[in-house]
C-alpha cells in the first residue's frame, strides 16, 4: 500500500474514524486501530469498537493497492504533527511508514486479519436535511445519559408520530422532545433507541452537509453525510413513557431574555459548589437568581422578566438549567412550572416543536 | 527486588537502538527477572526497560539483560551510589475494582433483587478453578450459579461458563442454571449468555446501595 494526501485531510479522516475505536479491547486489542485500505485513488479509513463503526472515503494520489491497521491514537498525532502539504505513507513488510517534508515515522501495524469484516448497508435510504437533523440533536442529544448503569437512558427514542419524527432523550432529570413535522425514517408506530454517543459523533459529521441518509436495519442503523457512513447498534429496551409527564399546561409562566438568562446563571453558579443548586425567585417583574454554598459565600443576580403565575422560590442545578436555556433557539424563553417540586418545562417564546423538561432540585 | 541508583549510561539493542547517555539514575532489578531503569521524574514509566523472561548477566560495571526475543539491554556503571536488595514477598495485587465486590456483596444481602425467590447458599463458593462470586437456590430449589461484573462483557459470560462446567462435576448440585448480573451487560454478552441458555440481568448500585432517596427525578 502506497498513497500520498494533503496532510490535513489525512489528519482529519483517521481522527474521525479514530473517535470509533476504543482502548477498552479487551479480547480484540485491534479494535484500538483504524483500518486504512487504498484502492486506486481511494483511501477508506474505518474505526470500531464494534457497536459505532465511522467509516470515510477520501481521495489520495495512490500508488499501490493494500490495507493495514494501525494504533488510531497514535497516527492521528502523527499525521497532525506533520509539516503542512502532502504526507506520503509507504506500507513496508514489517512496518507503515509515514513521510512529510523531512519528518519520517514508522509504526508497527495491528493484526489485519483479525480487524472485523464491514457489512454493506443493505436496508432502504431515506433522505433527511442534515440541517434539521443536527438542529434537532443539537437540542436532543443533550438530555442523554452518559451513565452505562441505565442503558436505555443512553440513548435517543427515534419514534414516528401522526405528523412526523419525534426524538426524545432523557437521564431521568431531564427529558427534551424535539418533533420534526413532515419528517419520515420510520415505519407507523416504529420506535427505536439509537445511542447518544452515536448522535453526538453524528452532529460533528453533518458540518457543512446538504443530506443524511438513512437506513434502518433490525439491529443497526447507518447514517451517510457526504464521504462519511458510521453504523451503530440499537439499544434494546424500553424507553420510559414520558408522555404522561408533558403537562398540557402550566399555572405559572416566566418569560425571560435567553441571552441575559444564560449570563445571569454563569456568575451565579460560581457561588453553587459542591452540587448545590441555583435558586430562582419569581413573583414580580424581574426574577432573581441565587447560589449559597456553605462555609464559602453567596451570589445573587436579577435579571427583567414578565411573569404570571403565584410567586414561589424553585431550584435546579445550574448545568442542567442552562443547556436546556441554551438548546432554545428563540431570544426569549420561556419557563412554566406548576410548584417548586414539579418538572419545569422551557421552550422558545411561541415555539412549539422542542420542550426541555427539568426536574427542580429539594431545597429546605 | 534490587534497587541500584548509579551514575550510568544505559543502550538498547532490539527492535530498534536507543541510547541513554550517562546519568544518575535508578536501576530497579525485580526478582521475576523485570529490569527497568528510571529516571527522578515521571510516575511510573521508566525510561527503558526488559519485560521477564531475562538473563542478567553482570560483568564487573557492565550489566547485561537479555531476553529470548535478541534483545538487549547493557547497562554500563561508572559510579554506584547506592545498592539495596530487599525480599517483598508475594504480592495481593491490586483490588482495582471496589464497586465490583461491593455490588457482589449487596446482591448476597439481597439475592431476591436479581430474580424474584431466589436466596443465598454461598458467596465465593469455590470450584477446582476459582469461586463462583453466589451460589444460589431459585424458589424451585434449583442451583443457581451467579457470576457479577460491574461491566458485563462476553469475557464474564465465558467465565461463567468454566464455572457451571466444573459445578456440574458435583453430582450433590445436579443441574446448574447460570445468571449473569451487571450494571450493564454489553450486546455482545447478552447474545452470548443467551446462546449458553443463561439468564442475564442489569442492575442499578446506587439502588441498592439505597442511595438518592431524596432526589427528585422523572423517572
Amino acid at each position: 500500500m502506497k498513497f500520498r494526501c494533503e496532510r490535513d485531510v489525512l489528519a482529519d479522516a483517521v481522527t474521525s474514524a479514530g473517535r470509533a475505536a476504543t482502548n477498552r479491547t479487551g479480547t480484540l486489542p485491534v479494535l484500538a486501530g483504524v483500518r486504512m485500505e487504498v484502492t486506486g485513488d481511494e483511501l477508506v479509513v474505518i474505526g470500531t469498537d464494534l457497536e459505532l463503526t465511522i467509516r470515510l472515503t477520501v481521495d489520495v494520489g495512490g500508488e499501490r493497492d493494500g490495507a493495514v491497521v494501525v494504533p488510531a491514537r497514535l497516527v492521528a498525532d502523527i499525521i497532525r504533527a506533520l509539516p503542512a502539504g502532502a504526507a506520503e505513507v509507504e506500507l513496508g513488510e514489517e512496518e507503515l511508514a509515514i513521510s512529510a517534508g523531512r519528518s519520517q515515522f514508522s509504526v508497527r501495524p495491528l493484526a489485519l486479519d483479525d480487524y472485523p469484516a464491514q457489512a454493506e448497508p443493505s436496508a432502504d435510504a431515506v433522505t433527511l436535511s442534515a440541517d434539521v437533523m443536527r438542529d434537532a440533536l443539537r437540542q436532543v442529544v443533550r438530555a442523554a445519559s452518559s451513565d452505562d448503569a441505565r442503558a436505555v437512558l443512553t440513548g435517543v427514542l427515534l419514534a414516528a408520530e401522526e405528523d412526523g419524527l419525534r426524538m426524545v432523550a432523557t437521564d431521568s432529570y431531564r427529558l427534551a422532545v424535539r418533533d420534526l413535522p413532515e419528517s419520515s425514517v420510520l415505519g407507523s408506530g416504529q420506535r427505536v433507541l439509537i445511542p447518544a454517543r452515536a448522535l453526538a459523533e453524528l452532529q460533528r459529521v453533518l458540518d457543512g452537509d446538504d443530506e443524511l441518509t438513512v437506513r434502518l436495519g433490525e439491529r443497526e442503523v447507518v447514517f451517510e453525510a457526504g464521504s462519511t457512513r458510521l453504523t451503530t447498534r440499537l439499544i434494546e429496551g424500553d424507553f420510559p413513557n414520558y408522555r404522561n409527564l408533558l403537562p398540557s399546561s402550566h399555572p405559572n409562566v416566566l418569560t425571560v431574555d435567553k441571552g441575559g438568562m444564560l449570563e445571569a446563571i454563569r456568575r451565579v453558579k460560581i457561588l453553587a459548589q459542591d452540587s448545590t443548586p441555583v435558586r430562582l425567585t419569581v413573583g414580580g417583574d424581574t426574577v432573581q437568581l441565587t447560589a449559597l454554598t456553605q462555609d464559602v459565600g453567596n451570589a445573587a443576580e436579577e435579571i427583567d422578566a414578565s411573569y404570571d403565575g403565584t410567586k414561589m422560590t424553585v431550584a435546579f442545578n445550574p448545568d442542567y438549567l442552562s443547556a436546556g436555556i441554551d438548546a432554545i433557539d428563540s431570544e426569549e424563553i420561556t419557563l412554566s412550572t406548576m410548584d417548586p417540586m414539579k418538572p419545569a418545562v422551557i421552550r422558545g417564546a411561541g415555539v412549539e416543536d422542542y420542550l426541555y423538561l427539568l426536574m427542580p432540585v429539594r431545597v429546605p | 527486588m534490587r534497587l541500584v541508583i548509579a551514575r550510568c549510561s544505559v543502550d538498547y539493542s532490539g527492535r530498534l537502538d536507543a541510547h541513554l547517555p550517562e546519568a544518575t539514575r535508578l536501576i530497579m532489578v525485580k526478582a521475576d527477572g523485570c529490569v527497568a531503569i528510571h529516571a527522578d521524574g515521571g510516575a511510573y514509566k521508566p525510561l527503558n526497560w526488559m519485560n521477564a523472561p531475562n538473563t542478567l548477566n553482570i560483568d564487573d560495571s557492565t550489566w547485561t539483560v537479555a531476553n529470548p526475543k535478541g534483545e538487549t539491554l547493557t547497562i554500563t556503571l561508572f559510579e554506584v551510589l547506592s545498592d539495596v536488595d530487599a525480599e517483598l514477598g508475594e504480592d495481593p495485587g491490586l483490588q482495582k475494582d471496589g464497586v465490583e465486590a461491593h455490588l457482589q456483596e449487596l446482591l448476597a444481602a439481597r439475592p431476591e433483587s436479581i430474580e424474584d425467590g431466589l436466596r443465598l447458599v454461598r458467596r465465593e463458593y469455590p470450584t477446582a478453578i476459582g469461586p463462583v462470586d453466589l451460589l444460589c437456590r431459585d424458589a424451585d430449589d434449583g442451583v443457581v450459579a451467579v457470576e457479577v461484573k460491574r461491566r458485563g462483557e462476553i469475557d464474564g459470560v465465558e467465565q461463567l461458563s468454566r464455572y457451571i462446567e466444573r459445578l456440574e462435576l458435583d453430582s450433590t448440585l445436579g443441574d446448574v442454571r447460570g445468571v449473569f448480573v451487571a450494571q450493564v451487560v454489553k450486546p455482545q454478552a447478552r447474545v452470548l449468555a443467551e446462546s449458553r441458555g443463561f439468564r442475564w440481568v442489569e442492575v442499578d448500585y446506587d439502588d441498592l446501595r439505597g442511595l438518592r432517596p431524596d432526589e427528585l427525578r422523572l423517572f
